[in-house]
């Protein structure tokens, strides 16, 4: 061994300190629902939910979307939290993949119902401005906290793992949105809210290589050890 | 057999290490180092030793910082190699962009006749005395110069997590720089 190395693993044991081994990533996904969930309600309260809600709830079509918009922050906030354990199962990945598939199924098929009912007039498409940056509302302390967790672990792929996290705080963001927005149009729903959740989960997996790199947590934990390696 | 009783004993000290037990914790690092070096070496076969050594200190750094990500009930040594496969891919990327930018040359020019000027490196060859003059900048600019020359990260990088500015990053590393020239120059 050389000397190098030899010192820096004793600077390692000097500093060592116990830790809190992870959790395992459902019972991470419940923890971060605990505190994403409130706050998600907070909001859907203070801008008022829709005056429809009600009658809403008993529509097969709005539940499905919902409850999939739900599972899919559910399963991507899972996946996320896996992909920073090492050695984690791949199929992981493909946790958010049903969930996801559901949602566009029925918006799919919204699409083609309206398009049989009203013609080309049912799938006309108008601005709605309003979904992108309420999504980024709702979803903000989610994506927050989020990235708190996920910089817990270990940056294995920053970019799918980061991608995964955005996916849950702005599908949690959608499900919080369609409670207080009276927006039920298929097409419109494709367009701007999937299209919003797309754009920001992609926006994640852009930031993933400066939110989640193995720089930045060795300078966050190891500052002190680093001089040693002279 | 004997495989599965190593990595049970490696897994048991794992669990003390995160638990906060040093000793177990250098006798893991200890044993693993070894392993890391001939793993490194035989994927990494085209780099030097030194390289490797970097790589290595590089996989136990990190292992360092991320090991409450490890799952005591699981065994240890999947969870190591998936971290060393992650180090490694990373340390070839940085290896290759670093090769991109690096000019080749056979024979260094003479440009002047003073000895000073010729020499094949200009090293500093008391790393004592450089780890004191680092250890006595300021904190912040000790922390540019760990980021910016030790592990040579991009400006960018370093400012993100330092969560400062390109700017001010710059201007700690060129105070620090010219602390160290004046510390070193004063001590020989």
């Amino acid at each position: 061994m050389t000397m190098d190395t030899e010192k820096l693993i004793e600077r390692l044991a000097e500093v060592v300190e116990p830790v809190r081994p992870l959790a395992r990533p459902w019972s991470r996904t419940t923890a971060w629902l605990l505190i994403a969930v409130p706050y998600v309600a907070l909001i859907v309260f203070v801008v008022s939910p829709r005056a429809d809600l009600m009658s809403k709830a008993s529509e097969w079509r709005y539940v499905i979307e919902q409850l999939a918009a739900l599972a899919i922050a559910i399963t991507a906030a899972t996946a996320a939290f896996a992909t920073v354990i090492p050695g984690y199962d791949r199929k992981f990945l493909f946790l958010p993949a049903l969930p996801l598939a559901i949602w566009l199924g029925s918006l799919g098929d919204g699409c083609v119902e309206d398009w049989i009912h009203f013609g080309p007039e049912g799938l006309s498409l108008g601005p709605d401005w309003f979904c992108f940056p309420a999504i980024v509302l709702v979803g903000a302390v989610p994506a927050i906290a989020m990235a708190v967790m996920l910089r817990r672990g270990a940056p294995l792929t920053p970019h799918i793992t980061s991608a995964l996290g955005g996916l849950a705080a702005a599908g949690l963001g959608n499900f919080g949105l369609r409670l207080f927005h009276s927006q039920d149009a298929s097409v419109m729903v494709l367009v701007w809210q999937v299209g919003a959740v797309c754009v920001l989960a992609a926006m994640a997996a852009l930031a993933g290589r400066y939110l989640l790199s193995w720089s930045s947590i060795i300078a966050t934990t190891g500052r002190s050890v680093l001089l040693h390696r002279l | 057999m004997k495989r599965q009783s190593d990595d049970q004993a490696l897994t048991t000290l794992m669990r003390a290490a995160q638990a906060g037990d040093a000793q177990a914790y250098v006798r893991l690092l200890k044993e693993i180092t070894p392993r890391l070096r001939q793993i490194v070496r035989r994927q990494r076969c085209f780099v030097g030793a030194q390289d490797i050594e970097d790589l290595v200190q590089d996989i136990l750094l990190s292992l360092h910082a991320v090991r409450a990500s490890y799952d005591p009930r699981r065994p240890f040594m999947p969870w190591l190699m998936a971290i060393t496969r992650n180090r490694l891919v990373d340390g070839a990327r940085r290896y290759s962009r670093r090769a991109a930018h690096e000019v080749q040359v056979e024979n260094m020019p003479v440009t002047f006749c003073d000895e000073g000027s010729n020499i094949d490196s200009d090293g500093y060859r008391d790393p004592e005395a450089l780890r004191q003059a680092i250890q006595d900048l300021s904190p912040a600019q000790r922390a540019a110069i760990e980021m910016l020359k030790l592990r040579e990260m991009s400006l960018k990088e370093a400012a993100a997590a330092r969560e400062t500015s390109i700017g001010a990053l710059k201007v700690s590393v060129h105070r620090a720089m010219a602390a160290l020239r004046r510390a070193l120059i004063k001590e020989s």
